[in-house]
């Protein structure tokens, strides 16, 4: 038995449990397709309770997370969410993460689930080592979250908050009552779509009414509109055909941010030494050995975790994640290989369990960014 | 999910495997029809991809012959006789959703030309004990 988020109880009742990251949690309830379809048409609804929630406070709370980031955390102004990645000394990930800067003494970090210890015990190492002024505070088992998904999350939460979402900036967070709980809700996501994550503050694990109020207020309100509560399974298609990466599958601690292909959050400019600049100038002077790209089939197939790149039956590469689309209705994909492969277009050969099956790389997000995801143009 | 109330497609004059495939009564001219139960196509969920044999491809029976993938899983289909494949579904590979909404006839994969039947069909279940098995697996699972 796994442990348990705030909302364990929906989910033993309506849904299909799986274990992941250690917790229980549903990989569908009605199933992947439905709920995929409900996120990019209407709304969907994921607990994500379980992914690590920690607060960065303190006078040296920017120049900390300087050091812990590769990305300049002094330049980002307070009530905006930043993604970057957690490195260690060899310029490996550690952890990828959304942040959320409240000011320059205080920062919301959301990390994998997977890593809650690994994340905390690195980031008090860390602080210990330095003679930074701050505190880390795990507060993952003191607040919730759940994240609203898809083109109607602004609709369904308008008569919800207090605070008119629909004019936060995307990536901007602000501090407010939702569904009458008090909460931290941004604007992010992981599946391409508009939508909000919605940290219920204040909301023990063991205690979890105020979670469960806002989840089961969402819901109802969320139905007229063909909103779905959704489970990892939908969450992992969605977040592939959006193109963003797992912690685990395709970036972990031996990929560097500029292998991943996520060279955008490193600057490089700042005087800052954070951990890992070193491994990471180098790499710049040498060149890659190899590159994260997004894939898709161009014969029939599903690419998969762990299946080789080839071409001419050579192995040049491998699979770190694989599914198939149901807007694109092909296989899709992100994988490794030689630089030389890593543009648009280049094509190489996936071997689907001994038969090779030919794919190119893609552009992300796979599907067309004009008809689906928060960039979509709105129906006429 | 509880399904208690779940109830699974299981028709009189078929017989069945453990591994949820099951076996048409022989044809006219002298083949099965073979494909996977309404329980494995349920327990799937949502089939998006299917993997069969060529035409003319031999096997014995526990054979592996092909693969149904749903979006998170790759699941292996066992031969439940030995014979040669005549013919191949090949819409499934377009239209791999058939097998979910009609598993025991648009959804067919293979019409094969068994070479045991008479001996091998003794070790497969008739629709009675297919139907006992899948209810012992619904009462393990929860």
């Amino acid at each position: 038995m796994g442990m348990r988020s705030h909302l364990h109880a929906f989910h033993e009742e309506h849904g299909k449990i799986t274990e992941f990251g250690g917790f229980d949690m549903p990989l569908w309830y009605d199933g992947i397709i439905e709920e995929h379809h409900a996120v990019r048409n209407a709304a969907g609804l994921f607990d994500v309770s379980h992914m690590g929630r920690f607060r960065v406070r303190g006078e040296d709370a920017t120049k900390f997370l300087n050091i812990i980031f590769p990305s300049d955390v002094e330049k980002i102004r307070p009530g905006r969410a930043f993604y970057s990645l957690i490195l260690n000394g060899a310029g490996g990930i550690v952890d990828d993460t959304v942040t959320n800067k409240i000011s320059d003494n205080e920062y919301f970090m959301v990390v994998n689930a997977a890593n809650r210890e690994k994340d905390l015990k690195w980031l008090l190492a860390k602080k210990s080592e330095s003679s930074y002024s701050c505190s880390v505070e795990d507060e993952s088992d003191s607040t919730a979250l759940i994240a609203l998904q898809g083109p109607l999350a602004v609709q369904i939460s308008r008569s919800l908050c207090d605070f008119d979402l629909g004019t936060l900036k995307r990536f901007g967070f602000v501090f407010c009552a939702y569904a009458g709980e008090k909460s931290l809700v941004s604007r992010t996501g992981y599946t391409g779509e508009d939508g909000f994550e919605i940290a219920v503050l204040d909301s023990p694990v063991d205690s979890p009414d105020k979670a469960m109020n806002v989840w089961q207020r969402i819901l109802e309100q969320g139905k007229q509109f063909g909103l779905k509560p959704c489970g990892l399974g939908a969450r992992d298609l969605l977040r592939l055909e959006a193109g963003m990466c797992l912690y685990g599958q395709d970036i972990d601690e031996t990929t560097t941010p500029l292998e991943a292909s996520l060279e955008g959050i490193v600057d490089l400019r700042k005087s800052e030494p954070f951990i890992g600049r070193e491994r990471l100038e180098a790499q710049s002077q040498e060149g890659l050995r190899r590159k994260r790209v997004a894939f898709s089939m161009i014969e029939s197939g599903i690419p998969r975790h762990g299946y080789q790149v080839t071409i001419a039956g050579s192995v040049i590469g491998n699979v770190t994640s694989g599914t198939f689309s149901p807007i694109e209705k092909k296989g899709i994909g992100m994988a490794y290989v030689p630089p030389a492969l890593s543009n648009i277009g280049d094509r190489f050969s996936i071997n689907l369990r001994g038969v090779e099956r030919g794919a190119a790389v893609s552009q992300v997000p796979f599907y067309d960014p004009t008809r689906f995801g928060y960039r979509r143009k709105p129906a006429s | 999910m509880s399904e208690p109330s779940e109830s699974y497609d299981v028709p009189e004059g078929f017989l069945f495997t453990k591994e949820h495939e099951w076996v048409s009564s022989k044809k006219e001219d002298g083949t099965v029809l073979i494909g996977i139960t309404d329980y494995a196509a349920k327990m799937l969920h949502d089939i998006v991809y299917v993997v069969l044999p060529s035409e003319g491809s031999t096997f014995k029976a526990g054979d592996v012959f092909g693969q149904v993938e749903s979006v998170k899983t790759v699941s292996d289909i066992f031969m439940p006789l030995s014979g040669r494949v005549l013919k191949v579904n090949n819409g499934l590979t377009k239209t791999p959703e058939v097998i979910s909404s009609s598993p025991y006839s648009q959804g067919w994969m293979i019409a094969l030309s068994p070479t045991n039947l008479a001996e091998e069909s003794k070790r497969l279940l008739d629709a009675n004990d297919y139907r006992r098995f899948i209810e012992e697996l619904k009462n393990t699972e929860r």
